[in-house]
């Protein structure tokens, strides 16, 4: 079988040889080697490897890559390309001293992306409860919800 | 601008955001071999048959190792060397490793691992701490008194290590007491659960073993695995990439000898990375720990006398830190209030269930609880308030700490004068409400005294090079505290100053990451090198300027003058002409803190002796109950904590918010467990972590006591925090109830137990 969706806005093609199975993390970091999407848990429990699928944060650990056919799929690497600028999200989270160990950055950049491409309100519990997959050991989260909460206020007063 | 003092973007922190940063998880090499490692199933076992000659045949199987291919017995920090790579002919924890492979795939080395034989002659295994130290139990090392130790300690059979501190006459004070309070409290082991597993790449080449590997401690490593392997220190090199968490659980040596054996074994190189059940099930976490405190009190509040004893659960071997911070419970214990005779006795325990390890905090969190908890039973008997015998009993300027060490300040009446500020403790008490709580817990604290050493290097280019083996674990203290420091220093821009990522072949001794040392020891360490690299810059420039070496400055990448701001020359222009005069600009530079004065005849079996840089604390939390779920809210919770001096203040706030989240799972919802010697959580469904839904506001004042030897006055600031969080919780959620609670975690179904048990006696 083989899939074709987009990955960090290019088409692609990957063939899988178990019944479409394996896991779209896997395909990530062994087949792409985009190894920003991290492997935390393979539990679907730490949301170290949220990636974004058709603008939806997903576990990629559990997510089958059959799931992503004709899809459009996000990684942290495609949030800002090597030669651009931070996005505002990521400009934000160093900003505000959020990044510690970043093991779980990825993926909370992921949600927080997706959060505020859609949401035109964020409160503080907003993104606490979008946060609910991510677990982060080291930063206790406050300095997340400033940094999403402050990107939601410089565009356009939507806090 | 200097950079010391402002909230300065960590070094590391692009990449981070990014996802381009290599973490240890991510690193491998070309043609990599997967290792895995066989693991045993019961607790406790004579081995009666290994036999891996069928799984050595099986397709992609490149190496197997055994007990055999690693002679040596080892222990953390060298303490008490009792562990093994491999079991040799008894198995001793669930978990424990009996056999390595290396295959092409993983899939291979799975099955390879399937067929080893292996037959294990079942022993009842020893899990209670209590009942492994009475008389009958088994022993669950029955060679105990051929082990190695660093120094004659005081052990015996299961009690792995003993340290007493005495002080004062405790029996004459106790027959004056007017009460004397007693209490038993029981702790539960925390995993640590960085975000990155355990994982390590290596290689073997012309007899040297490189590994690469996210370790906090890499020269631990090095000399931990050579130990195991049985060749020298020098034959392993220990390089470390990004590192993704770790909180104590990356200090010792895990998965890097076993791929360095097979690495060896199979001429290729091995990669091994834990999945989520294996860091649960065998990487170590902190220790459960039962506390008995006995205390003599005047009728005004006062301790007359404490005596404590502590247990530890130091597992099956001393694979952890748990027997070289023993010490630190007993000076915990008697280091925030004034206890003028004490009898602490900490003990490490032996039992068949996985080793345990330092956790941020070590045995500090369940050792304040325990005093917390008790002192609020003290203030009960006495019927004192909650504040005011902690104030009366306050350690303060002029009074001496349990190990004779005396208290360089006011500082802990400072932290709870401040604190008071922020959340006034009468009004909070008028105010109370049904099934509402609140408490108050001061603590002192220290900074790991550790050795660190740097060398530091002018490049052409006007920028700066240190070498050093110091980790960067996410605190920020590689990636802005001592770039920082350094950047004021030579009065060059922060993102000027470069840092090598850790090497044991090129960076010099560092102790690691752990208690708070980094930004204190390893940029001592660097500003001692800074030092002479200035001063060589000075000497180049005078020349230049024909001026005298006093009379000029370093700032914004060059030297100038003083007062005369034109009369500069760049850094990179003294670079260029160091290397044809007097040779390239490079020193290096060295740190051990300074001894304190302390009563060391006080005590026997103390590692861990007195505080370094000892640090103020004082946290409140206001709590609200559910009589009806058992449910604990943590509505609003308050930190002062003192830092010496503030390098990076957004730094340090984070480090506050982070051990405190932290401290709040281990107060309310961590657990370990382990049943018939088997971890029962091993997965994050059942290992409950916090998430940001949890998370209360937490208000933040950073006080600056600077001290006299840490660099412009900074001591630790990143361990600190997670110390008294559980005795804030457990005391307001008493408060809340009106009844005690002597275990941890405080879960509903405790918290439930309690308000039924408290009816009970009511009606
Ligand atoms: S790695 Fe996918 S949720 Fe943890
Ligand atoms: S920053 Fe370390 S896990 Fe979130």
């Amino acid at each position: 079988m083989s899939y074709a969706f987009t990955l960090n806005g290019q088409p692609i093609e990957v063939e899988a040889d178990v019944a479409g199975m394996t896991s779209l993390l896997s395909v990530l970091r062994e087949s792409f080697g985009l190894t920003g999407t991290k492997l935390g848990c393979g539990e679907g429990r730490c949301g170290a490897c949220t990636v974004l699928v058709d603008g939806t944060p997903v576990v990629a650990c559990l997510y089958p890559l059959a799931n992503v056919d004709s899809s459009d799929v996000r990684t942290v690497e495609g949030l800002a390309g090597p030669d651009e600028p931070l996005t505002e999200v990521q400009s934000a989270l160093l900003d505000h001293g959020a990044v510690q160990c970043g093991a779980c950055v990825p993926g909370v950049s992921m949600t927080l992306t997706a959060l505020l491409e859609c949401a035109d309100h964020v409160t503080e519990d907003d993104v606490r409860a979008a946060l609910t997959g991510n677990i982060c050991r080291c930063t206790g989260y406050t300095k997340f919800v400033e940094a999403a909460v402050s990107v939601a206020a410089d565009s356009g007063g939507r806090q | 601008m200097t950079a010391v003092g402002r909230n300065v973007r960590r070094a590391d922190g692009e990449g981070k955001v990014r996802g381009s940063v290599r973490y240890g998880m991510d690193y491998t090499e070309l043609g990599a071999l997967t290792g895995k490692v066989l693991r045993s199933s019961l607790p406790a076992a004579r081995i009666a048959r290994l036999d891996t000659s069928t799984a050595a045949t099986m397709p992609g199987v490149r190496a197997i190792a055994t007990a055999t291919d690693a002679p040596g017995l080892s222990g953390m920090f060298f303490v008490l060397k009792d562990q093994s790579l491999f079991a040799r002919d008894e198995v001793r924890y669930a978990g424990e490793a009996l056999a390595a492979v290396a295959a092409d795939t993983e899939a291979q080395a799975e099955a390879a691992l399937a067929a080893i034989e292996v037959v294990l002659d079942p022993l009842d295994p020893v899990l209670d701490p209590d009942h492994a130290l009475t008389d009958g139990a088994r022993l669950i090392h029955p060679d105990w008194e051929s082990y190695e130790t660093i120094v004659p300690g005081p052990r015996s059979g299961n009690l792995a290590w003993e340290s007493r501190i005495e002080r004062g006459d405790v029996d004459a004070a106790f027959q004056e007491a007017y009460r004397v309070v007693e209490d038993e409290f029981r702790t539960q082991r925390q995993h640590q659960n960085s975000i990155e597993p355990h994982a390590a790449v290596a290689r073997y080449e012309e007899g040297r073993y490189t590994v690469h590997t996210p370790t906090q401690f890499p020269f631990n490593v090095r000399g931990r695995t050579a130990e195991l392997l049985g060749v020298r220190p020098s034959d392993v090199r220990v390089v470390v990439p990004a590192i993704g968490g770790g909180f104590g659980g990356k200090l010792d040596i895990m998965l890097e000898p076993f791929a360095c054996v097979l690495a060896r074994k199979s001429g290729r190189p091995v990669r091994i990375v834990n999945t989520r059940s294996e860091e649960l099930r065998t990487c170590a976490p902190r220790e459960g720990g039962i506390v008995r405190l006995r205390t003599a009190v005047a009728r005004d509040g006062s301790i007359l006398a404490q005596e404590g004893e502590i247990i530890a659960d130091n597992g099956a071997n001393s694979s952890g830190e748990t027997v070289a911070c023993a010490n630190a419970a007993s000076l915990v214990l008697g280091s925030t209030y004034r206890v003028p005779n004490a009898r602490y006795v900490s003990k490490v325990v032996y039992t068949n269930t996985p080793p345990t390890a330092a956790f941020r905090g070590v045995n500090g969190p369940y050792s304040v609880f325990a005093q917390e908890m008790h002192l609020d039973h003290i203030a009960r008997e006495l019927g004192m308030d909650r504040r005011d015998i902690r104030l009366h009993n306050l350690i303060g300027s002029g009074d001496v700490m349990v190990n004779g060490q005396e208290v360089d300040g006011p500082f802990l009446r400072e932290a709870m004068d401040e604190l008071e500020t922020m959340r006034p403790w009468q009004q909070l008490q008028a105010s109370k409400r049904p099934y509402r709580g609140h408490a108050i817990v001061p603590v002192t604290w220290l900074t790991n005294s550790g050795a660190g050493s740097a060398s530091m290097k002018l490049n052409e280019d006007g920028t700066v090079t240190v070498a050093s083996a110091a980790t960067e674990i996410g605190s920020g203290a590689v990636a802005t505290g001592v770039r920082q420091l350094v950047a004021d220093q030579l009065g060059v821009d922060f993102h000027d100053v470069l840092v090598t990522p850790p090497d044991t072949d090129t960076g010099g001794y560092d102790l690691g990451a752990q208690g708070s040392r980094t930004t204190f020891g390893a940029g001592n360490a660097m500003i001692d090198a800074g030092k002479k690299v200035r001063e060589q810059i000075l000497d180049v420039a005078a020349n230049l300027l024909e001026a005298a070496p006093e009379d000029l400055e370093l700032a914004d990448g060059s030297v100038h003058v003083q007062g005369v701001p034109d009369r500069r020359v760049g850094l990179a222009a003294i670079s260029a002409t160091a290397s044809m005069t007097s040779g390239p600009i490079i020193a290096s530079g060295g740190f051990v803190a300074p001894p304190e004065s302390f009563d060391g005849g006080c005590m026997t079996g103390a590692l861990l002796t007195h505080f370094t840089a000892a640090t103020y604390h004082a946290h409140h939390a206001e709590v609200e109950v559910d009589p009806d779920t058992g449910r604990v809210t943590v509505l609003r919770y308050t930190v002062v904590q003192d830092v010496g001096r503030a390098i990076n203040p957004q730094m340090i706030e984070g480090q506050i918010q982070g051990g405190v989240v932290q401290g709040l799972g281990y107060a309310l919802y961590e657990n370990l467990r382990v049943h018939g010697g088997e971890v029962v959580d091993d997965n994050l469904e059942s290992y409950r972590l916090p998430i940001a839904a949890d998370t209360p506001p937490i208000d933040i004042s950073i006080l600056e006591n600077p001290c006299p030897y840490g660099p412009l006055g900074a001591k630790g600031a990143a361990e600190p925090p997670i110390v008294p969080v559980a005795a804030v919780i457990g005391c307001a959620v008493a408060d809340a109830i009106g009844a005690p609670v002597n275990e941890l975690p405080v879960t509903p179904f405790a918290v439930l137990q309690a308000l039924r048990k408290q009816g009970e006696s009511a009606a």
